[in-house]
Order: structure tokens, then C-alpha cells, then sequence
């Protein structure tokens, strides 16, 4: 019996050593898990910040684009003094950057009382010819109030050449390309562009013509 | 490392919007205004891609797209076609021409500049 009983302090002290590295395993997998519970919490947030960046970056990259149209669009109109240069210069502006192939470009000739096409692509010309200022519809309406209509009376845009306030001209959009579902925000950007550069600049080829002759 | 491409278009719009969107990558750009001169400088200039348009004087894109191909000093340079009919009739037409993918217009430049980069990837793979 004597020499049994150095045996329970001994079996004490390795059941409190095994009590004491449960615990330190039990502490350290608390502190793992916690730990782990952070790490998710952050990749969670930098996914999150990644797809952020990837939506900024494809917005800023549209904007380049849409800023890259606008200044093409600016330069090829005021890049010649040429008047088929300037009528052709409009066209394509209407099919390569805002996606059309059903256009026509008026003149106003208040003499005549109506708009005369001087350009086109896409249409029948003999029909658009000329068009009254007193006639019923989208143009007519456009040529005398100077406001741009979208959408109406079977043309996709009609818009208003003008300088400062006058209406000398506009431009009739017929159809988009089958690939475009609608009109966007750069296309009314281009409207806009169109309706005043568009016409200083033909404004400006009357100018050259007349100087020359 | 740079890399050469070839814009055929008859259109100085489109050519200049092009050059626009490509300067913001590693890319030489040289020009063409019809479909006969793309050939003549797609077999000359030796770029590493070609944007062909379709309807062009004189040749159009889908002739020059043939002609590209069956060329053997040509024959490997990628195609990107582009085309304002994104019709699938027209697509399938570009593809079966020899064309390697296409962008329709209006062109979208992040478009434009992802399929030339995965183009180029593919080609140099």
C-alpha cells in the first residue's frame, strides 16, 4: 500500500496537464475560428471592392468612349470647309457613332417656304425631297419650333440645325441599326453636337462658297 | 512588346475613333482606305491584326477578308471584321469568309480593345 501511493499525485498532475492543453487547444481553436470568421469578413469586403473597381472601370471606359465620340464627331465637322465634306461628315457621324442607316439632312429655304433635302442615306429621296414648313408631322414641327423631337411620327430623332436661335436645317433619323435596342445618353450628346456644329459648320461651307465665287 | 494593326475603312470617322480607342494600347496603327489597298497592306506592312470593315469602294471587307486568307503570305493574320449589319446572316458570312470575330458599330471601345488583346493572346499562343 506504501508504495502505491506516490501514484495519485502523479496521476493528478497528468490529468491536469492533459485538462490544461485541451483548454489551450480548445483557446487556440477559438482563436482560429475567430480569426478565420475576420479573414472572411475581409475577402468578403475585397470582392466586394473588386467588383466595385470592375464596374467603375467599364463606366470610365465608356465614358472614354463617349468622349472619344464626341471629340471625332466635333473634329470631322470642323475640319474642312468643303460642303460634301461637312454633308458627309454629318453622315457618318449619324451611322458609325450614333448608329443609323435611314437618314436626311434639310436645308431651310424660307423663299420656297419649305426644307429642301441637300443630303441623305437610306431613304427615298424623292419622297423626302422637300418637305413644307407648313406640313403636318415631325420635321415641320421641328424646322418652326427649334426643339428636337425623339421618338415620334414614325422617325427615331428629328433634330434642329440651328445657329443661336435659328433653325436653318434638320436632320431626320429614320431607323437604328438593328444590333442598337434604343437611344443613349451619348446619342443625345451627339444630337446636341450635331444641332449646333452641324450647322456652323455647313453655315461656314456658304461662307467658303461664297468667298471663292 | 507593340503591336502592328491594320485599320481598312473608307470611312475617316470610324479610322479616326479607331486610332483614338487603340492609343490607349500597345498598339502601331496603320491604315488602309478600301479593300485593295488592306490587301496590298496586309501583305506589305505584315500587321499583327487587321479591323476590316465591310462596305467599302472599289473591294469590300468580305472580299478582302477571302483574299486575305487564301494568300499564304497572309493567311494567318487575325480578322476582326467590322460591320454595322450585326444580322447573324452577315456574321455567319464574315466567319465562313475567314473572319477570326467581329465588333458591330456603334464601336464600343472596351469591346474592341478586349477582343484585339484576346485575339492577339490566341495568336501568339
Amino acid at each position: 500500500m506504501k508504495q502505491k501511493e506516490p501514484q495519485r499525485p502523479f496521476i493528478e498532475k497528468i490529468t491536469n496537464d492533459n485538462r490544461e492543453y485541451v483548454q489551450s487547444l480548445l483557446d487556440e481553436n477559438h482563436r482560429l475560428n475567430t480569426q478565420l470568421a475576420s479573414l472572411k469578413d475581409r475577402l468578403t469586403a475585397i470582392e466586394e471592392e473588386s467588383r466595385d473597381f470592375s464596374a467603375r472601370y467599364v463606366e470610365v471606359e465608356q465614358q472614354n468612349t463617349n468622349l472619344a465620340n464626341l471629340y471625332v464627331a466635333s473634329y470631322q465637322l470642323h475640319g474642312t470647309l468643303d460642303r460634301e465634306r461637312v454633308l458627309t461628315a454629318i453622315k457618318e457621324i449619324i451611322i458609325n457613332l450614333i448608329g443609323s442607316e435611314e437618314l436626311a439632312i434639310w436645308e431651310i429655304d424660307h423663299e420656297y417656304g419649305a426644307m429642301l433635302l441637300v443630303d441623305s442615306f437610306g431613304i427615298d429621296q424623292g419622297r423626302w425631297a422637300s418637305v413644307p414648313l407648313d406640313a403636318r408631322g415631325a420635321m415641320s414641327l421641328v424646322a418652326l419650333s427649334g426643339e428636337r423631337v425623339v421618338d415620334s411620327d414614325g422617325v427615331i430623332a428629328c433634330i434642329p440645325l440651328k445657329l443661336d436661335d435659328r433653325v436653318v436645317g434638320v436632320i431626320g433619323i429614320f431607323s437604328l441599326l438593328q444590333q442598337k435596342s434604343g437611344l443613349e445618353p451619348i446619342d443625345f450628346e451627339l444630337f446636341d453636337l450635331l444641332g449646333s456644329h452641324g450647322a456652323s459648320a455647313l453655315w461656314c461651307t456658304r461662307q467658303e462658297m461664297g468667298v471663292v465665287q | 512588346m507593340r503591336k502592328k494593326v491594320l485599320l481598312v475603312d473608307d470611312s475617316s470617322t470610324v479610322l479616326m475613333m479607331e486610332k483614338m480607342i487603340l492609343a490607349k494600347g500597345p498598339y502601331d496603327v496603320i491604315v488602309a482606305r478600301d479593300g485593295v489597298e488592306g490587301i496590298a497592306k496586309a501583305k506589305s506592312e505584315k500587321p499583327d491584326v487587321i479591323l476590316l470593315d465591310v462596305m467599302m469602294p472599289n473591294l469590300d471587307g468580305l472580299s478582302a477578308c477571302a483574299q486575305i486568307r487564301a494568300c499564304e503570305a497572309t493567311a494567318h493574320i487575325p480578322i476582326i471584321m467590322v460591320t454595322t449589319r450585326g444580322e447573324e446572316e452577315n456574321i455567319e458570312t464574315a466567319f465562313r469568309n475567314g473572319a477570326n470575330d467581329y465588333v458591330t458599330k456603334p464601336i464600343n471601345g472596351l469591346e474592341l480593345l478586349t477582343k484585339l488583346s484576346n485575339i492577339l493572346g490566341l495568336a501568339a499562343a
